[in-house]
């Protein structure tokens, strides 16, 4: 008889990911991901003006705020063929790539490294062979005996002190867990680090959408930035100049300490790269376009279907005919009314509230499916669609982190292998790396084409007086997203919006196919099952984004998880 | 100078979770403070909420809470310090990106950058369903928030005055009918 897991962090009230699992003969033999709260926040658009509509697009969620206004202002401009200057395009594109570096390094340091990294192995490190360590795998010239010292000395203070505060519900001296003490070190001060260097990411981001969190510089048509070189407050030589050196720091940190740690850890994890694959189905759109009309991308998008990366499908704009046309969302494991799948714009969410049930309706979240599939997406779908295009940037830092891993294991790795949990860690520190080379680019773009004395950044937004349909898609941190507007007279009639985390946090749909969570805990093994580490650090790697729609404080003092085993 | 921040945080399309940015709003609208102060609607911002926290000297946060006592009404302003929040569990993260002001803190607080001075003005709700505008009991709840977060800067000897003419508070996420209703405040 199977055991049956909950792991739901119960006073999180509103919105959180609840998973449940079996666990047949300490492995995983069933697993459905459920969201707790009804959103519905797509309602509150109907009847009011596209052009307002990213405003409250960007308040959907606080992380992913620039990401929302982005596809909301381009699902409008899909549905009226509306042409954006490449000066916009180009700011567009530098907002986009410094928030998404943002958060890879919040997600990887902040958010998952401790997952495998035992803090309470670090007071036995050895400085002086963490500095060698550090020396041997990366020039960074932070890697000093000093810095480790300080970081070290900082995690004494709070084992000291009794009292763990932030690290009070590790899973520490977990069997899982298999870093030596001068790894966890290493990786810990690199979490320290990793703070100030997210900061300046979101300093780019700020300078050009003029206030973070909430941007305030897009329009539909464009965006609101006056350029003009010979004033100080408008978009100016100075301004470009503190970019390109916020970016030259991020880059170089995502080079020399992200990018590497990840290679590391996952060189040091290998079974990892054998467990978490899940749905082999990988989407992706392309992004950050390199012209006024959005034919050219510096990312490529398509599809791959059962992991045949040799039959790889490839979508040629950012709202290309076979995405348009391919995406559905079933309810049939989701608390809402409805009997078959519906396309986005002729989406419903019209509620139906029952008790979790797992058999018949169990999550918040609607299935989406492509074709009638469930698709796993992310960095990890960009990574493999692109180095399957040949795509060459993409194949530079993929075959960097291949070469990373194998030196520092010492072991043969092959692409196959980033179809895992490590993977995904793995495919976003490559994608970080590429959106660094490609930040820089497109600052360049942008600051050659400024000093043509092109300042253009808007082309003014017409609306027909009949129905007109658009999509909107942006690749983002966490994978395909799609905003879907129906605009009639002038207003919004309906309005969808397709998240990443929609995608990989689906529940099964009516022929019964796990979404991509649920797929990919399928068979972990789990060294105790009432300490789930396994399941988090599965979990964790899609870097699920579901809860930040909402923000009460919970004062009670209760234990804030409840890992529940029936 | 004394650097202090009084951050407006919640989510403006679930109905009364968007307190916190209606009284940063309105604050900002209606009073003028010395140098060194800012005042923001933050949003949600989850772990970013670090950054705001090692810029300044003192912070305070205003926020819907949720309290199961049923003797608390809903619109009940209650206050937090420092402690009060250093003594939370954090959580066992699921969903990376929870709201974490628990977190944000005891990372602040690792990482030596923490305020020594923290408020949060908690807004018991009474509705978190999507809608831009704020239940009853809660938007009446305003004007003591308010004065609570004046309190607060009176303790931490901050100057500030009442503007005669205030300025838009420009709610734009709010219906007409009830950003007219808070004309007065």
């Amino acid at each position: 008889m199977a055991n049956r897991i909950t792991i739901d962090p119960i006073t999180r009230i509103e919105g959180h990911l609840r998973i449940d699992v079996e666990v047949d003969n300490n492995a995983v033999s069933n697993a459905w991901a459920s969201c707790t709260m009804w959103r519905g926040i797509e309602n509150i658009l109907k009847g009011r003006d596209p052009r307002d509509a990213w405003l409250f697009t960007q308040r959907f969620c606080g992380v992913c705020t620039t990401v929302h206004a982005m596809a909301s202002v381009r699902s409008v401009e899909d549905a009226l063929k509306l042409e954006v200057p490449i000066n916009a395009q180009y700011i567009r594109n530098l907002i986009l790539i410094a928030h998404a570096l943002h958060d890879h390094i919040v997600h990887f340091y902040q958010l998952s490294a401790l997952d495998w990294v035992d803090i309470l192995q670090i007071p036995k490190a050895d400085l002086s062979a963490t500095t060698k360590l550090a020396e041997s795998i990366s020039p960074w010239t932070r890697n000093s005996r000093e810095e480790f010292q300080a970081a070290q000395d900082r995690v004494k203070a709070v084992a000291a002190s009794g009292q763990l505060g932030i690290f009070m519900n590790g899973y520490w001296g977990h069997p899982a867990m298999r870093l030596s003490p001068e790894v966890n070190l290493l990786a810990f001060t690199h979490y320290v680090q990793a703070l100030e260097y997210q900061r300046k990411a979101l300093q780019v981001v700020g300078i050009l959408g003029s206030k973070t969190p909430h941007i305030q510089n897009l329009t539909v048509g464009g965006v609101a930035n006056a350029i003009d070189l010979d004033s100080s407050t408008a978009l100016n030589m100075d301004r470009l100049q503190m970019i390109r050196g916020l970016l030259e720091e991020v880059v170089q940190f995502v080079n020399q300490v992200y990018f590497v740690d990840v290679c590391a850890v996952a060189a040091l994890y290998p079974e990892w790269f054998k467990i978490g694959k899940g749905v082999n189905n990988y989407l992706a759109v392309p992004d950050l376009p390199l012209d006024s009309a959005g034919t050219s991308y510096d990312l490529p998008g398509g599809y791959i279907m059962n992991g045949n990366i040799g039959g790889v499908h490839t979508f040629k704009t950012a709202a290309d005919k076979d995405f348009r046309d391919g995406v559905s969302e079933d309810v049939a494991h989701a608390y809402y009314r409805g009997d078959k799948p519906l396309h986005p714009w002729k989406g419903k969410t019209d509620p139906a509230f029952t008790e979790w049930n797992a058999d018949e309706k169990y999550s918040w979240v609607k299935a989406p499916r492509f074709n009638g599939a469930p698709m796993q997406v992310g960095p990890l779908a960009q990574v493999l669609i692109g180095y399957a295009q040949g795509h060459p940037l993409t194949k530079k830092y993929a075959g960097k982190a291949i070469e990373t891993i194998g030196a520092v294991g010492h072991m043969q790795v092959t692409p196959g292998m980033l179809e895992s949990t490590l993977g995904r860690h793995g495919a976003r520190a490559i994608r970080a790396a590429m959106l660094g080379e490609l930040a820089q680019k497109h600052l360049q773009l942008l600051t050659d084409n400024i000093a043509k004395g092109d300042y253009t950044v808007f082309n003014q937004p017409v609306f027909p007086s009949g129905e007109v349909e658009g999509v909107g898609t942006h690749e983002a941190p966490r994978g395909t997203l799609s905003h879907w507007v129906v605009v009639d007279g002038g207003k919004i009639k309906n309005y969808q919006a397709v998240v990443p985390s929609t995608w990989n946090a689906s529940p099964r749909d009516a022929s019964g196919a796990h979404g991509p969570y649920e797929a990919s805990l399928l068979h972990t093994p789990l060294a105790r099952p009432e300490e789930p580490l396994e399941v988090l650090r599965t979990v964790h790697s899609f870097d699920p984004c579901m809860a930040c729609a909402c923000h009460t404080f919970d004062p009670s003092g209760r234990e804030i998880a409840k890992v529940k085993v029936l | 100078m004394k650097k202090i921040l009084i951050g407006g945080i919640g989510n403006v399309l679930l109905g009364d979770d968007g307190i916190g940015p209606y009284v940063a709003r309105l604050l900002a609208a209606h009073f003028e403070f010395e140098e060194g102060v800012e005042v923001a609607d933050l949003g949600t911002p989850a772990l970013d909420l670090i950054d705001h926290f090692s810029a300044n000297d003192a912070v305070i946060l205003i926020d819907s809470v949720k309290i199961d006592d049923p003797e608390i009404p809903p619109g009940a302003v209650l206050l937090y310090r420092k402690a009060d929040i250093m003594r939370q569990r954090p959580a066992v993260r699921m969903d990376p990106h929870s709201p974490t002001l628990i977190d944000a803190m005891l990372s602040a607080e690792l990482f030596a950058v923490a305020p020594n001075d923290l408020l949060l003005v908690g807004i018991k709700s009474e509705s978190l369903e999507a809608t831009c505008n704020l239940s009853g009991p809660v938007q009446a709840a305003l004007e003591e928030a308010i004065a609570e977060v004046l309190n607060e800067l009176d303790r931490l000897g901050v100057a500030y005055s009442y503007r005669t003419i205030p300025e838009d508070p420009d709610i734009w996420w709010a219906s007409e009918q009830q950003e007219e209703s808070l004309v007065d405040i």
